[in-house]
């Protein structure tokens, strides 16, 4: 038993940390991982969240494996972070994680101009709303901060084990 | 061999089986979802309305949409694809756990429509097999059984009542319904407290509603709300099965004979019955009769008639909101308007028959409730600025907190009717499967130009109410996208076995032992949400049933 939740842990960190290839051009320019870029991306998008000691990257391990969640959308956010990268190597010459703020701002609204550029973002603050305003089961929303920034009281009962 | 079985445990099928049941028949009820009772229903917003734990995955089971032009042209969506969901509830009881419970009778001209407001052209409108004098006594014994809560006050499209009141008072209500109704008392409008399927206090061996905050789209926690399975099915002694999916019925030239089922694990049942009652909901109950077919119905079971499937209806309409902003308010109307977890509950009745150019029209309903609580999509709501382009960062926090902590939305939905028309209906694809391997449900749509008249007249009087009530951001939409949850027809009721597939009890025409007690049955829909329809239909031919059985 324990052998198998041990080989579940490990796939369940593999999609996360699976390699990105950034092109620049043809030509292959960096590798990545949709984990690294997602927590730097999330925070960038809305800090707020980690203000109010909420860390919502950690939930993308249950949308990444959720049973109700398509393959095709897991994929696309695995490909936009592959997009956003080779974003950032043509303005900047390097990864999104390793510029300054200000440059990464210059990447995200140089990215929202086109339609599925904005698109991917709306769609990666979708997930961080739902860590971030879901029941606090799910791992984001530490003791409710994000309900009580919001002054919102979530329904009772509340759920007692988590539905993935 | 049992008396009766039924297919699917909602809204239609439940009053059969709390009849039957407990006039000591044999009842069994199959179903394709799961059970769950009071303790298993909780307000977790990302398990019900977001990851839809209540239906079943598009992968699996899907339909096929066929959406209608005017000019007979129609665009094809696969279910899966395009994401389109008209799934409602799979677990026992239905979708009538999920509703919120706005029950309103259908008023004595529905059930002529065709003699009272004539032919429309391009509408297939008939009057009903039966007349409201003869539901009357089960809409209110539906009162009495499932609880409907709330107060009558005369207004001029009051139907007769057989009661004088409702059997459980209003349910508390919050602070601005004061404004709603001194706004509606300037205009000459004439509010009403919206009836609930929702037990304002202790009864029925069921709790009160303990104003959770979370009553549409969610489970009740407390069995105060009037699901088929909390008011009816856990009430009586029928065996239910559930994980039992039904494709197929089996007949001779008279009779059903059995009901096969799979399991999800793909293991195939039959169950033997007396009488056979279909209840899958609309769309899957034609569905089911359009894939039974056989070598004495080959168009399909009950089929001869070439009608089943046909005439599907939804509830026009639509919906609208206003905001109403700290800024225009007292601190005491602030403190009201934030007060959560108690209903708004208004209707307004008063266009449920109208004149225009002359001419007698069918109206319909306006129900007003504040914006649901659920809170994701009132916060990615707010990711857009005012030209549409995306925020984030501290813009969008100052956003979001500013609109959800000083305002709130009240929003409104129009009810009407949905004409019946000749592109509107159900099919069953020759190629799609679901992951029973049988053919998946079609569903054709069509909405009638008429439908969207009548919805403008009336959202025109709600947004007035809106505007006097002093909300800002007034907006509203009426159009013929259908509302998933409020669909009828398909098969429906009448005298002539040529044009119906029911008759007047809802027994097939072409069977002897064959009833279908869902919304199919409905020719036109009234302008009000079915289920309470649906409910007192069902008492009534749970009646004709025991009768049959007992003779």
């Amino acid at each position: 038993m324990k052998n198998k939740l041990s080989r579940r842990n490990f796939l369940k960190a593999g999609f996360l940390s699976s390699s990105v290839m950034v092109m620049s051009g043809c030509s292959l320019f960096s590798i990545t991982t949709p984990q690294e870029t997602l927590r730097v991306l999330q925070d960038d998008l809305f800090p707020k969240a980690k203000a109010l000691g909420i860390n919502t990257s950690s939930y993308l391990h249950i949308v990444f494996h959720h049973s109700r969640i398509s393959k095709a959308e897991k994929e696309y956010l695995k490909n936009g972070v592959k997009w956003l990268n080779e974003e950032a190597v043509k303005l900047h010459k390097t990864t999104y994680t390793k510029l300054l703020s200000t440059q990464r701002e210059h990447v995200l609204h140089n990215f929202a101009k086109t339609d599925w550029g904005e698109d991917y973002l709306a769609n990666v603050m979708n997930y961080l709303f739902e860590a971030m305003l879901g029941d606090p089961i799910y791992g984001g929303n530490t003791k409710e901060a994000g309900w009580k920034w919001l002054q919102f009281e979530g329904g009772q009962p509340r759920p007692k084990e988590r539905y993935v | 061999m049992y008396d009766v079985c039924i297919i699917g445990s909602g809204a239609g099928g439940a009053p059969i089986a709390y009849e039957l049941a407990n006039a000591g028949f044999q009842v069994v009820v199959l179903e394709k979802g799961e059970n769950y009772t009071e303790k298993d229903f909780n307000k977790d917003e990302l398990a019900v309305t977001r990851r839809d734990m209540f239906t079943p995955p598009l992968s699996e089971q899907k339909h096929i949409i066929n959406e209608y032009a005017q000019d007979g042209t129609f665009t094809r969506y696969d279910g899966e694809k395009s994401g389109w969901n008209f799934w409602n509830g799979s677990l026992v009881g239905g979708s009538s756990n999920l509703m919120s419970g706005y029950f309103h009778r259908l008023k004595p001209n529905d059930f002529k429509l065709k003699s009272v407001y004539g032919e429309i052209a391009g509408a297939n409108v008939v009057d009903w097999a039966i007349s409201y004098e003869e539901l009357e006594p089960f809409y209110d014994k539906v009162e009495k059984i499932v609880g409907v809560s709330g107060k009558v006050v005369k207004h001029k499209h009051q139907e007769p009542r057989s009661s004088l009141n409702f059997p459980y008072p209003e349910l508390q209500t919050n602070g601005v319904t004061k404004w709603f109704d001194k706004a509606c008392e300037v205009l000459g409008y004439e509010p009403m407290p919206t009836p609930r399927a929702v037990l304002s206090q202790d009864a029925l061996k069921r709790r009160g509603c303990y104003y959770s905050n979370f009553c549409g789209s969610y489970g009740c926690a407390s069995g105060a709300k009037g699901s088929a399975r909390a008011a009816l099915l856990q009430k009586c002694e029928a065996k239910i099965i559930t994980d039992a999916f039904v494709y197929r019925l089996d007949s001779d030239d008279k009779r059903v004979k059995k009901a096969y089922y799979y399991t999800k694990l793909g293991f195939a049942h039959a169950i033997e019955a007396k009488i056979f009652v279909l209840a899958a909901q609309a769309i899957e109950s034609s569905r089911l009769l359009l894939n039974s077919k056989n070598k004495f119905f080959p168009q399909g079971l009950a089929n001869s008639s070439g009608e089943v499937g046909k005439n599907l209806i939804f509830s026009a309409g639509g919906s609208g909101q206003g905001r109403f902003v700290f800024e225009k308010l007292t601190k005491t109307q602030q403190k009201e308007l934030m007060q959560t977890g108690v209903f708004f509950n208004r209707s307004l009745q008063d266009w449920y028959e109208y004149e225009a150019q002359g001419k007698k029209l069918k109206g319909g309903t306006i129900d007003f409730l504040f914006e649901h609580q659920n809170i994701i999509p009132r916060v990615k709501r707010e990711m857009y600025d005012e030209n549409g382009k995306l925020l984030w960062g501290e813009a969008l926090a100052n956003k979001i907190h500013k609109t959800l902590t000083t305002s709130r939305v009240l929003t409104f939905e129009v009810f009407n009717d949905w004409l019946p028309t000749d592109n509107c209906s159900v099919s069953v694809d020759a190629k799609e499967k679901d992951k029973y391997g049988v053919p998946v449900g079609v569903i054709n749509l069509n909405g009638h130009p008429h439908d969207l008249e009548v919805g403008e007249y009336l959202a025109k009087k709600a947004v007035k109410v809106l505007e006097r009530m002093g909300a800002v951001e007034i907006s509203y939409n009426i159009s013929s996208a259908p509302p998933p949850n409020l669909v009828a027809g398909g098969c429906r009721f009448g005298e002539d076995a040529k044009t119906s597939v029911l008759d007047k009890n809802c027994k097939a025409h072409d069977l002897e032992n064959l009833y279908v007690t869902d919304a199919s049955f409905m020719p036109t829909g009234g302008s009000v949400p079915y289920t309470w329809t649906i409910y007192a239909n069902s008492f009534r031919v749970a009646e004709v049933i025991k009768k049959e059985l007992r003779s």
